[in-house]
């Protein structure tokens, strides 16, 4: 397969230089996945896919054009490599356009490049067991289970030849609390993992979800509109961190200067206890990232630290656009530096609030501003959880929460996506219906 | 696409299994131009084949990216082993489902794509436009987007097919500032189904429609928060067709009702206004198509139409052929799958509120204190039917008149209780179809609806 995937991404490079490209770069990628499935708490499909797929982008005088197909035969990639050269003749010059410099041969192989199909579905079997004796109030909706092996080539005009080899095991689950006619909201839990050692129900949060998610069969209503704390779960806190990043620091409010943070690189954005980091290259991170799509060798970096911007999430091209620092990767592995005191010991200080397990709100506004429903969440008062809320909505603001922190926890969930901890935010408007 | 070699690989099928077989192409295209730059400028086509077994119960799927006799037969070998695995260690011992009607549905209409020229002028042409006109704004972004699928399948019971599901469509997107700073930005959508030449006869045809929308920029650079908690509302057409995706429709996927949505408990049972009526559309709707026909599915059923509340009663689900044996129903067509390696799965078509017979003009004068929302950014619902959208487009209504208008907020409520408080529907319909539909796949849906008077929690600040 290595073989394949070299000669073919040379050959595909010779192509583009041949059609009159400057500079170009490709990639060609084979992968295969094995997924069973679960619907209704029962099994009932299993897929395996042989699938690859071909990109390449070409730069002409200062044209760039991108394409991509899943076709290797070699009729496909000359009409693709024509396509590409096209592309870029009809596009528009802009010397901000650039790619990677040369950085050699480098191989990366990580994780489980081999599945072990009867053990992986004896876990996912063991796993149905386990949810049903121990959460007996569980509707599993959907399971997938899955494990993905793929080996790829990146190769471009200035030297660089990239082949990786990876696979891991990847579980999601969809699941709701039902009793009688009362049910839960829905919830997702998931976690990858490049090992079969565990039992999955001791992976990730997945057993803290089901338990908490039988926890919200019965809700209780939240009474007025107050302002108080918000108690975000590593889950939620993650998506809180997507919307932060999309909102102040990626490659459009930087391009189109509607960033609050565009003149903030260095300045306090935070509190001075968060530190938000970028890690595909950590050890608790299953087959993070190597090189980002541009072709630069990926490395750590931190995003916030000890309350500073330290890094927007810009692209080589908006670097070059705007004058911001390149990001040092585009992996999406978020680890949040944990705090002091344990999720108990948060709760017990917050005088009226709500533990928010999943956030359902509109796309947050370009200053921040962000209004939804608190789902799969708890209310807090006088220090203690009072139950599930009901049809409870909650509005603030992305960039002054950062700055009204309450508290870290000490605990974290790791996913083999991310690390993150609970945090708890002050200043947030919570109205009940 | 070579259909032969798709109609010659039935003779590969296996006895005593249900057996479909999928060629598929999915081409898209793509230029952004973000404030004046070109920062997107791409296009890819993904083809290959799949093919699903199904035994006592029981799945085996495979897929290859190729559409060759030799791939043909190693992807239901491949299928026939997965569902020979799974039937070994699970043992449903299920039975098979009935038997469907036999025939050749063939609906294809043109994918052919314009060069990426074609794309880059015409966005180039509205970007100049909004620059030129409209200097005073913070920020433009002007997208092209284009994709196709393109489908043969055979079954070894029930209907073959070969049919296509081209969609055009402009996105512009403008930001302004309110008079302290406050950025407001508003998207929206032009377009629908059909190659990017028929659906855009030229730049200059949007002009209008660009002109609407800086209108309302202008509009929200003066806007105010609405009041948070309960109020009378009008849900545009737009919102109505959301509220029918994804606060009803999704609870109504039999494999949602199976999963424990709020439907199981509720066929038969009022979850709404005896005024409301909700159908998920096949291909026609009052002798019309509607924004994206499907006239038959990816197992082999011929399309037709799903009733799912009849006036006021929950009357039916969306089923695949497995659930509509499972719940005694009759399959209607909702089987789809996005990409040639991706199953079937129960998805809606073109879900819709019907329209009824009040005039807008009159709704919004029955409203002393409310508001009316027009545009959505975003929608989520629950299994449960509660749901939330983002408004970024919206009024104030005040003794019966439109009043000013509305910084970004969201709405929720729950569906089988706000359906209950709606009292008017308007005559008119809005459909739309831009986006995609996200369910283990995306899809690309129709949703539509009429202007809807009801009570729903508002967000405020």
């Amino acid at each position: 397969m290595k073989e394949k995937l070299f000669n073919l991404t040379e050959n595909l490079l010779s192509q583009l230089k041949e059609g009159g490209a400057d500079v170009a770069y490709c990639t060609a990628r084979m992968s295969e996945t094995l997924e069973f499935n679960v619907d209704g708490g029962t099994f009932s499909l299993l897929r395996t896919l042989f699938d690859r797929g071909l990109s390449m982008t070409a730069i002409k005088e200062g044209k760039k054009g991108s394409v991509g197909t899943n076709s290797f035969d070699s009729d496909t990639v000359e009409t693709t490599v024509a396509n590409c050269l096209a592309l870029s003749d009809s596009s528009e010059a802009d010397s901000a356009w650039e790619i990677a410099p040369g950085m050699g041969e480098k191989c990366f192989e990580r994780g489980a490049v081999i599945p072990d199909k009867d053990r992986l579905f004896d876990r996912t079997q063991e796993l149905l067991a386990d949810i049903s004796a121990r959460y007996p109030l569980i509707v599993m909706e959907q399971m997938i289970v899955t494990h993905t092996k793929s080996e790829s080539v990146y190769r471009n005009t200035n030297g660089s030849v990239f082949n990786t080899v990876s696979g891991y095991y990847s579980v999601e689950l969809m699941f709701s609390g039902h009793e009688g006619e009362e049910s839960s909201s829905f919830f997702s839990s998931g976690v990858l993992t490049d090992n079969l050692d565990t039992p999955f129900i001791e992976l990730g949060s997945i057993a803290r979800d089901l338990e908490d998610t039988e926890k919200q069969i019965r809700t209780v209503p939240c009474e007025g509109k107050y302002v108080g704390t918000m108690l975000l779960s590593p889950g939620c806190l993650s998506s809180f961190i997507d919307s932060i990043a999309d909102n102040f620091a990626s490659d459009r409010p930087l391009l189109d200067g509607t960033s609050i943070w565009k003149d903030k690189l260095g300045e306090k954005v935070a509190d001075e206890r968060i530190t938000i980091s970028l890690m595909p290259k950590s050890d608790k991170v299953v087959c993070g990232e190597n090189y980002t799509g541009e072709g630069f060798l990926s490395e750590n970096f931190d995003f916030i630290r000890d309350g500073r911007l330290e890094s927007f999430f810009a692209s080589c091209y908006i670097s070059n656009k705007t004058g911001v620092p390149r990001a040092k990767n585009t992996s999406g592995n978020v680890i949040m530096k944990a705090g002091e005191k344990s999720l108990e010991d948060i709760i017990k200080n917050i005088d009226r609030g709500i533990l928010v397990g999943r956030f359902s709100g509109g796309e947050p506004g370009i200053n921040g501003d962000f209004s939804g429903v608190a789902k799969n969440s708890f209310l807090i008062e006088g220090g203690k959880i009072v139950g599930a809320a009901s049809e409870t909505m909650i509005s603030g603001n992305l960039a002054d929460m950062l700055l009204d922190l309450v508290d870290i926890s000490c605990e974290t969930v790791s996913d083999g996506v991310s690390i993150l901890p609970y945090a708890a935010f002050n200043g947030i408007t919570i109205s009940g219906k | 696409m070579n259909r032969d070699i798709i109609l010659k690989s039935k003779e590969l099928f296996a006895a005593g299994v249900h057996t479909e077989l999928r060629a598929q192409i999915n081409k898209s295209q793509g230029v952004s131009i973000i404030s004046g730059n070109l920062t997107g400028n791409a296009s890819s086509e993904v083809s290959g084949l799949s093919a699903r077994v199904y035994k006592n119960g029981v799945y085996g799927f495979s897929s290859m990216a190729e559409c060759t006799y030799e791939a043909a037969r190693a992807v239901l070998e491949a299928a026939t082993d997965n569902a020979v695995f799974m039937d070994s260690r699970v043992r449903k011992g299920t039975d098979m489902f009935p038997s469907q009607k036999s025939g050749f549905v063939e609906r294809y209409t043109s994918t052919d794509t314009p060069s990426q020229k074609r794309y880059i002028d015409f966005a180039r042409s509205l970007d100049s436009y909004i620059t030129e006109k409209y200097p005073s704004l913070s920020g433009r972004c002007v997208m092209v987007r284009a994709d196709s699928m393109e489908k043969m399948l055979v079954t070894s019971d029930g209907c073959d097919g070969y049919t296509s599901m081209p969609r055009s469509y402009v996105y512009i997107s403008m930001t302004g500032e309110t008079s302290n700073g406050t950025p407001v930005e508003l998207m929206t959508p032009i377009g629908g189904f059909g190659t990017f030449d028929t659906v855009f006869t030229s730049p200059e045809a949007l002009y209008e429609k660009i002109d609407r929308i800086y209108e309302k920029i202008r509009q929200k650079q003066e806007g105010i928060y609405p009041e948070a908690g309960l109020k009378t509302c009008i849900l545009g057409g737009e919102l109505a067709g959301m509220l029918a995706h994804e606060a009803v429709g999704h609870t109504v996927e039999a494999d949602l009702v199976l999963g424990g949505s709020v439907a199981a408990h509720n066929l038969g049972r009022e979850v709404a206004s005896p005024i409301v009526s909700m159908v998920d559309f096949a291909h026609t709707f009052r002798g019309e198509a509607v924004p994206l026909p499907v006239y038959v599915d990816d197992e082999g059923v011929e399309a037709i139409d799903a009733p799912l509340i009849t006036n006021g009663i929950l009357t039916g689900y969306m089923n695949n052929r497995e659930t509509a044996h499972r719940f005694g129903m009759t399959p209607t067509g909702n089987a789809r799958a996005y990409r040639f390696s991706d199953e079937p799965l129960i998805r809606m078509r073109n879900t819709a509120i019907l329209p009824g017979t009040s005039k807008l003009e009159d709704m919004i004068a029955s409203i002393d204190d409310g508001y009316y929302f027009v545009d959505t950014n975003n929608g989520q619902a629950d299994t449960t039917g509660e749901f939330m959208f983002g408004i970024c487009m919206g009024y104030e209504i005040k003794n019966g008149k439109l009043g000013r208008a509305l910084l970004d907020t969201t709405i929720s409520g729950v569906a089988f209780e706000m359906l209950k408080t709606v009292d008017m529907l308007s005559d008119t319909m809005t459909w739309a179809s831009s986006g995609f539909c996200g369910k283990k796949q995306p899809m690309p849906v129709g949703l539509g609806g009429p202007a809807v008077k009801c009570k729903v929690t508002v967000g405020g600040r």
